[in-house]
């Protein structure tokens, strides 16, 4: 099978330029990602203990349910959603099946966290990467044709970077042994194999030329019906009700992280549009890095703790920095780029889609037949309602009183809005955000 | 007339989904995942 013919405009050498470029953004943004997932832990750590684990985690989706419609609405309006699922419209399916894996997932990490703890529970779900790397080889020829370099870059990245996770989650877990070790192990395996597989339908996307922006608005009906049925069906609708109006004067802290999360997802998916899940996923894992980083120094969390704790801290440290450097070093071939056009061929031909849409879509532009994105009135009402919320619960929120090293925290937070500025900028010249 | 040609695309999309072997994939793993879910509640 022959890949789709590129835009005939374009030399040999303009091609070769522009998926080398691609491939640099992706990877920028795999980095950009795992700093905002990592920041997103922030607000949430201003929660004191006594709310239940599962209405935290349903609060935080709220907050991201307003942020995935909202920042979409903002950034290019909702046209351009609309244009989007009309070319694509069997990736609604997909974008709620990957938003439902993501809730069972992140409520089986809350088990997996109280049953053994983090230190054990996370290098167990972070082995999603592996699947990842699996899944992106076996459907959508990922990897194929990339040499043994590139493997061992990819492959030999992500392992270092689970020992890495490994030993960080060992220093910096206060909890000890659990009874039910078995249980919280399966659980934290099971979130790892839902988070694994949930980029299939992340992939499947972005190879059929959906804008990530798109996908993510329909993701979140997935995530946010899952996670409600969730919370009531284990705590009824009436407890649900009262444990929610009685953990208003926090439900802005734990939306605030929810919001910052989605920047940082948001930039996971560029990342797995522009480098592949195989790569994406562990770049974005970088984020436990970012998530330490605010941990230790802005919130003390490692104070008074022994030198040898610090040790595994920075060599844990300095192995995910290394995994993530061989993975960025591994870009994707010319040959590999022609595997992945064949995989999006076949796309394009199962669900009828017009090859040069999907051709355009994979180098970032727009196809010749669409119109330039607009914005409407109702694309503000979105963004208005949602800020709105955030300014109604943040003016009910108790601001904790905590014991903060507001110095670091305002360096970790400029460079993390530094690298929102860059790679945005990036992709709007790039990409146009497609 | 147009009508039905709308029921037969959607038709046709949605025979194209549950055959396409992408998609049973996760339906399985997250099926598996509310078992192991109901299990450990």
């Amino acid at each position: 099978m022959e890949a789709f013919p590129n835009s005939a405009m374009q030399t040999a050498d303009q091609q070769a330029s522009r998926a080398r470029k691609l491939q640099a953004l992706g990877i920028l943004s795999g980095f950009t990602a795992g700093a905002w997932l990592g920041a997103a832990e922030a607000p949430t750590k201003l929660v004191s203990v006594g709310i239940s684990p599962v209405i935290i985690s349903l609060i935080m989706v709220i907050g991201v349910f307003l942020a995935r419609w909202s920042l979409p609405a903002l950034i290019l309006g909702t046209s351009s959603i609309h244009a989007d699922v009309r070319r694509a419209p069997h990736l609604i399916i997909w974008a709620v099946l990957a938003g439902c894996l993501w809730a069972v997932a992140n409520t089986l990490t809350i088990f997996a966290i109280r049953d053994v703890g983090l230190s054990i529970a996370f290098p167990l779900w972070n082995s999603n990467s592996l699947l990842g790397i699996l899944w992106g080889f076996i459907f959508f020829n990922e990897l194929r044709q990339a040499g043994w370099r590139r493997w061992a870059g990819v492959l030999g990245g992500a392992l270092v970077m689970c020992v890495g996770a490994a030993i960080l989650a060992i220093a910096s877990s206060e909890q000890g042994p659990a009874s039910h070790s078995m249980r919280g192990v399966w659980a934290a395996l099971g979130a790892g194999i839902l988070w694994g597989t949930m980029y299939i339908p992340y992939r499947k996307a972005y190879l059929t030329g959906m804008n990530p922006l798109s996908f993510v608005t329909f993701f979140t009906f997935g995530e946010l019906g899952m996670m409600g049925a969730l919370a009531s069906s284990y705590t009824g609708i009436g407890p649900l009700w009262h444990q929610l109006a009685g953990a208003r004067d926090v439900l802005f802290w734990l939306m605030l992280g929810g919001f910052i999360w989605v920047i940082g997802d948001l930039f996971q998916q560029y990342a797995a549009k522009y480098v592949g899940i195989s790569r994406g996923i562990p770049l974005s894992n970088s984020n436990q890095l970012w998530g330490l980083l605010w941990g230790v120094l802005v919130f003390g969390e490692l104070h008074g703790r022994s030198g040898s704790q610090y040790a595994q801290v920075i060599g844990g440290s300095l192995l995910m920095m290394l995994g993530v450097g061989a993975i960025a070093f591994s870009s994707a071939s010319g040959k590999e780029q022609t595997k992945w056009k064949q995989a999006a061929q076949r796309e394009s031909e199962r669900y009828g889609i017009a090859s040069e849409y999907v051709a355009a879509r994979m180098e970032g532009r727009q196809a010749s037949d669409e119109r330039k994105p607009v914005r409407r009135p109702l694309d503000w009402l979105l963004v208005a309602f949602a800020t709105e919320v955030f300014v109604f619960f943040g003016a009910m929120a108790r601001v904790p009183r905590m014991s903060l090293n507001w110095g670091v925290a305002a360096i970790l937070s400029v460079a993390s809005l530094v690298l929102l500025v860059v790679c945005g900028v990036a992709l709007w010249r790039t990409t146009r955000f497609q | 007339m147009k009508e039905n040609h709308e029921v037969a695309n959607n038709r046709g999309l949605l025979m194209s989904v549950l055959t396409d072997i992408h998609f049973w994939v996760p339906v399985v793993v997250l099926i598996g995942g509310l078992l192991l879910l109901r299990s450990i509640h």
